[in-house]
């Protein structure tokens, strides 16, 4: 069996709520499935060092703007190896301050602008009343499970983002990229960027197994099948929650 | 000036009174009234006495309770809030109901429990004595905003205070404050000595890993948990402190620390516990308190009120603890984790506005550890969350049991014998109480019929 190869880019500074647990998720479904998976922190200076290409995975979480305004030029001085890595077909898995970072810059709360990496054409300008947030539950729906698909998760971003040529999902309930936005984050075939806490993957078990039937399948060389897996406890967390949400709004 | 003070105290009388007449509780809303018409309606209030402040992320209701019940042993009249209430407006509404009609405040000591955001408002328009400080860390994230935002308010009230502030000096995140008003001589650090489950490495989200004064990553002799334990910068040396108070010999069996050569024995054991009456000693080192007091108090005193809270039912111990945020949930899996027999757990999730609406905090806790936990039962309105959240840190799904509803959660609890503890967070931890107690008299009673 494939041993998978993750790479959590900073791991101790993005890591606002629960962001790690995308990690573990992802550790764990593989593990109940018979296969390894090895995790390397990135941490602040490792850029020399590191053969991102390597990877299968790599994984950015969200973090504060003290803590993306301390990493932003170690993350910068990465470009090209990131960027080589991408068009290789790593998987790109980016939450919140991870999203915004891939873009082309981050004006934070506070009017400082901070260069992306540039590696897709969007950009995030947040307000710089400090108060202005998208904050609440958020529901979406993707097609990059190869079927429809709702995601639900936890928004909570000052930033704004513009400019999505591929959003990641339509939103249902919530708000998405921008204020009242249709759209909700951004995805290629080896990239989903989303703002998306709660974490991301934990009642999202279908999308946790397409990211890693891609990762598998690739590393392989041939399209590996993932045998199911006993989900009945996130079938109802999700059953409870969309009926919650989806029913709120039509309150409203 | 006098008019407006006059009218702003009979106002609050008269909606207090109101209030009570119809059976009400006058928690908040007096407070709040106040507020909106008058900014400055704390000013409207004669207070004397000393006021003791305490803040911090956990444990502020138990050190207030603690310090307040050491201060009536004495003699001493004291106001506090012992059930939070810890706003500017609940703190204005307490002082309504203690005043006279001229705003006259009678007691020999104010202790109240004050939230962190709220120090600057409250303590810029009343005179603070002491400010006990014990924790920052992540908590509610959506409702709190980041924990630096939070600590930077603190910080700028701290900037021109000159009176006591006892500071956690093991907590980088509080100790950082003693450097807010160089000026200030009333600086006093407490700190509790390496206990026997410290360890090497961070073992639970923690907050705070970078000096505050110059940005370099600080190094740990070793953690107490979360980010709690013997740090310093190695550039520029900050967290270098002599303690005011300092435990040391942590005896988590007996239980007792050491503390100037004498030894206490004291109701709980956990290394949480013991950092609260680390704080609760130094207040009353401060104030001179008769050590036979102190030595009672950490004796016998119990908050109860959903904190480490005891419950007996038919020879089953259940200890029910708040938690809410992942530093307190931490907190209470390594309380079971420390319990060598074999003991079942109940999870309440609740995500209620006081809660904050995220729960993606859950993921924070550190779940694999788990030792001897033979079942799990979640209950909530997010009971299905914490249930995933418990099964993909490694636990056999097949030992966890979800029951949303409270009484069927704490039914399906007692349904076995054994040691057992329950979690709560902020709004589940009274209902949780009441179902544990609806359930107890309920049998004990059908038992006592029969």
């Amino acid at each position: 069996m494939e041993t998978l190869r993750i790479l959590h880019m900073y791991p101790n500074m993005l890591d606002l709520y629960g962001d790690s647990g995308n990690m573990e998720l992802l550790a764990y479904r593989l593990k109940m499935r018979g296969y390894s998976s090895v995790k390397d922190d990135y941490t602040l200076g490792d850029g020399a060092k590191t053969d991102f290409s390597s990877y299968d995975l790599i994984y950015l979480g969200g973090g504060a703007d003290f803590e993306q305004q301390l990493l932003a030029e170690d993350l910068l001085s990465c470009r090209d190896k990131i960027a080589s890595a991408h068009k290789s077909g790593v998987f790109m898995l980016m939450i919140c301050g991870g999203y915004q970072l891939m873009g082309q810059y981050y004006k934070d709360s506070n009017d400082k602008k901070i260069p992306g990496l540039g590696l897709f054409d969007y950009y995030t300008v947040a307000s710089t009343n400090k108060r202005e947030r998208c904050i609440g539950n958020i529901v979406i729906e993707t097609d990059f499970c190869g079927e429809k698909y709702k995601v639900i998760g936890f928004e909570n971003h000052g930033g704004m983002t513009d400019n999505v040529r591929t959003p990641f999902g339509r939103v249902l309930f919530g708000n998405g990229n921008k204020f009242g936005s249709e759209s909700e984050g951004y995805t290629e075939k080896n990239v989903i960027a989303t703002y998306l806490h709660g974490p991301l993957l934990a009642k999202n078990p279908k999308l946790a197994d397409k990211i890693l039937t891609y990762c598998l399948s690739r590393k392989a060389g041939r399209e590996v099948t993932l045998p199911p897996l006993d989900d009945t406890l996130e079938k109802k967390c999700r059953e409870v929650m969309l009926k919650r949400l989806l029913e709120e709004k039509k309150k409203k | 000036m006098f008019i407006i003070n006059f009218f702003t105290i009979l106002l609050g009388k008269i909606i207090s009174g109101l209030l009570h007449l119809f059976g009400r509780n006058a928690g908040n809303l007096p407070g709040l009234v106040l507020w909106t018409l008058n900014k400055n309606c704390l000013k409207a209030f004669k207070i004397d006495c000393p006021i003791i402040a305490v803040t911090g992320t956990n444990g502020k209701t138990s050190v207030t309770n603690f310090i307040a019940e050491m201060f009536k042993k004495t003699g001493a009249k004291i106001i506090t809030n012992p059930e939070g209430n810890n706003l500017d407006t609940g703190i204005t509404s307490l002082l309504l109901n203690h005043c006279s009609m001229t705003g006259k405040v009678k007691a020999d000591y104010l202790i109240l429990e004050t939230d962190e955001s709220h120090v600057p408002v409250v303590y810029s328009k009343l005179k603070l004595e002491t400010l006990v400080v014990l924790n920052f860390f992540r908590d509610q994230l959506d409702r709190n905003g980041e924990v630096e935002t939070l600590i930077l308010k603190v910080n700028k009230f701290c900037e021109t205070f000159e009176g006591n502030l006892i500071l956690n000096g093991d907590d980088p995140n509080v100790a950082r404050l003693g450097l807010a008003n160089p000026n200030n001589p009333n600086v006093k650090y407490f700190s509790v000595e390496k206990y026997k489950y410290a360890t090497d490495t961070l073992h639970e989200a923690g907050e705070g890993r970078f000096c505050p004064r110059c940005g370099t990553a600080l190094r740990y002799d070793y953690y107490q948990y979360s980010h709690i334990g013997r740090f310093a910068c190695p550039k520029c040396g900050y967290g270098k402190v002599s303690p005011f108070v300092k435990f040391t010999d942590i005896d988590l069996e007996k239980p007792s620390f050491t503390v100037d050569g004498e030894e206490y024995v004291t109701a709980n054991a956990t290394i949480y516990y013991m950092y609260n009456l680390c704080a609760v000693f130094a207040a009353a080192k401060l104030y001179g308190i008769d050590k036979k007091i102190v030595r009672k108090t950490f004796r016998s005193f119990k908050v109860n009120n959903g904190r480490m809270e005891q419950f007996e039912y038919k020879g089953s111990k259940l200890m029910l603890n708040l938690a809410k945020n992942p530093v307190g949930a931490n907190m209470t899996v390594r309380m079971v984790n420390e319990c060598e027999e074999e003991k079942e757990l109940l999870f309440v999730l609740n995500d209620n506005l006081a809660d904050g609406y995220d729960v993606s905090w859950i993921w924070d806790i550190n779940f694999s550890t788990f030792r001897n936990v033979s079942r799990v039962v979640t209950s909530g309105r997010r009971a299905y969350d914490i249930a995933v959240r418990i099964k993909c840190s490694g636990y056999d799904a097949a030992k966890i049991v979800v029951r949303p509803d409270l009484d069927d959660a704490v039914k399906e609890l007692f349904s076995t014998t054994g040691r057992k503890f329950a979690v709560a967070n902020y709004t589940a931890v009274q209902p949780t109480r009441a179902a544990i107690k609806r359930f107890i008299g309920g049998e004990g009673s059908s038992n006592g019929n029969a």
